[in-house]
């Protein structure tokens, strides 16, 4: 009886230890940053922006064999970074559901943006001569005029490196650069894509039409 | 006798390990240090006037390396502190306000870009409302360059003891380049390079006689840039390292 109970102690032990170690070998990142508004003239556009489940709640996990698992958390960071680049780049921006859209919507927008999430890789050094935390990441761009019809479908890439200390604050660090080149990308190149400028003249030869002018093909 | 000549013969052991020791402590002390070299070059006559600001950026677009952020740190709070302590506009904040165009990828590399990106829209009146005059761009970072020797240490039940010699060598090497966003032009360059040798001599317990090149390079490059950005062409020798 009174060796059961020591072994029963022991396995307890045992199993604190072990459930000790294992979770020290798990990290969880949440991505948190400000991202500051760009410092660019507004495209002559209003769009609406299609937020999907996977874009809003983005997470990525990742177990690296005898090392550590990751599970990162992306989807608040990626709203934060797209609100404020639509801010930015267009007159107007707004949320809406999904295709058709609504009648208000139509009347109101030119066309809709819908932001993807694509790729997401990291590299967390643990040991030798690598100093930094690295992240690239690549999102890819929809833009569809209001009929739902595609104008541009826009893969943009960044990356970002931070020193290494701690491994968590550093892929954090890390991933704020790379998500902020992204924004430096979209903000200075997306207006300069041959489709979208296209696009662009053409909603503004559109509007310069008088009312009571029909185009007819 | 005997007992007489063994007694002697300890103390002249005794002596000897004593001399062996002081040797290796004075070696270890006179190996660990920092050899500094600065080049200075200023090729205007432009000074920082009351109510001018400088603001400290890392250049971020090199694969291998990029100055540290703790590095940027230091020279800025080091530079708007003291008596003499200069206007420091935040880092952080300079690059959020005129965010993405100082982003690794789109920050100017030189005057001329530099000359384009003011005539952007907003983007002059956003760097006027700072009151930035002065951009010093870092370049560079802190390395290990050498290491070698090694340390041997036992535990035992009467204690635990470390024997041997480790050594390494860390060089901080950065250039300051500054910008005058008034004139649109180079103001100069700033090459620092300090080379730190540290030891570890271990006798019986480590001793750790650490050099620390970084922080000197901090504290060099702080008083050449307060040096550069107060007085006109010619500004003199340089700070005193020491």
């Amino acid at each position: 009886m009174q060796r059961e109970r020591h072994h029963s102690v022991i396995k307890s032990v045992l199993f604190s230890l072990a459930s000790g170690f294992l979770g020290s070998c798990a990290s969880s990142v949440d991505i948190e940053t400000d991202f500051p508004l760009p410092l660019i003239e507004p495209l002559p556009v209003r769009v609406g922006i299609i937020y999907d489940e996977l874009f809003v709640r983005y997470e990525y996990f990742e177990e690296i064999p005898r090392q550590a698992t990751w599970t990162i958390f992306l989807g608040d960071a990626n709203q934060d970074l797209l609100d404020g680049l639509a801010q930015s780049m267009f007159l107007e921006a707004y949320p809406v559901e999904s295709f058709p859209l609504t009648s208000t919507d139509f009347s109101r927008l030119d066309g809709v943006l819908q932001p993807e999430l694509e790729k997401f890789e990291f590299d967390v050094p643990v040991g030798g001569n690598d100093e930094f935390v690295e992240v690239w990441m690549q999102y890819r761009l929809k833009l569809f005029d209001t009929d739902g019809d595609l104008v541009t479908d826009w893969p943009v890439s960044g990356y970002g490196k931070a020193e290494l200390g701690n491994k968590e604050v550093a892929l954090n660090r890390a991933t704020v650069v790379a998500m902020r080149e992204v924004g430096a990308a979209v903000s200075t190149r997306f207006g300069e894509l041959p489709q979208v400028e296209y696009w662009i003249q053409e909603r503004r030869d559109k509007n310069a039409l008088p009312p009571e002018i029909t185009v007819t093909n | 006798m005997l007992y007489r000549q063994k007694s002697q013969s300890q103390i002249s052991i005794m002596m000897k390990l004593k001399l062996c020791l002081c040797l290796v402590i004075i070696n270890g002390i006179s190996a660990c240090g920092v050899t500094a070299r600065m080049e200075p070059y200023k090729q205007t006559d432009s000074v920082i006037a009351d109510g001018e600001r400088v603001v400290i950026l890392a250049r971020k677009h090199h694969a291998t390396h990029e100055a540290e952020v703790e590095f940027v740190d230091c020279i800025s709070n080091a530079l708007a502190n003291g008596s003499e302590g200069l206007d420091v506009y935040s880092t952080t904040d300079f690059e959020d306000q005129l965010y993405p165009w100082f982003e690794p990828s789109l920050a100017p590399l030189s005057t001329n870009d530099l000359t384009v990106l003011l005539e952007r829209p907003g983007v002059l009146d956003t760097v006027e409302n700072t009151g930035v005059r002065f951009v010093v761009w870092l370049d560079g970072s802190t390395d290990r360059t050498a290491s070698g020797g090694g340390i041997s240490c036992a535990a035992g039940v009467g204690g635990a003891a470390c024997m041997g010699l480790a050594w390494w060598e860390d060089d901080a090497r950065y250039d300051a380049t500054i910008w005058d966003l008034q004139e649109l032009n180079s103001t100069g360059t700033i090459y620092a390079d300090f080379l730190g040798r540290s030891v570890m001599p271990a006798i019986v317990i480590p001793i750790p006689l650490i050099a620390r090149p970084q922080a000197q390079a901090c504290q060099g490059l702080t008083e050449q840039l307060r040096d550069f950005l107060t007085s006109p062409f010619g500004y003199g020798a340089g700070p005193n390292l020491g």
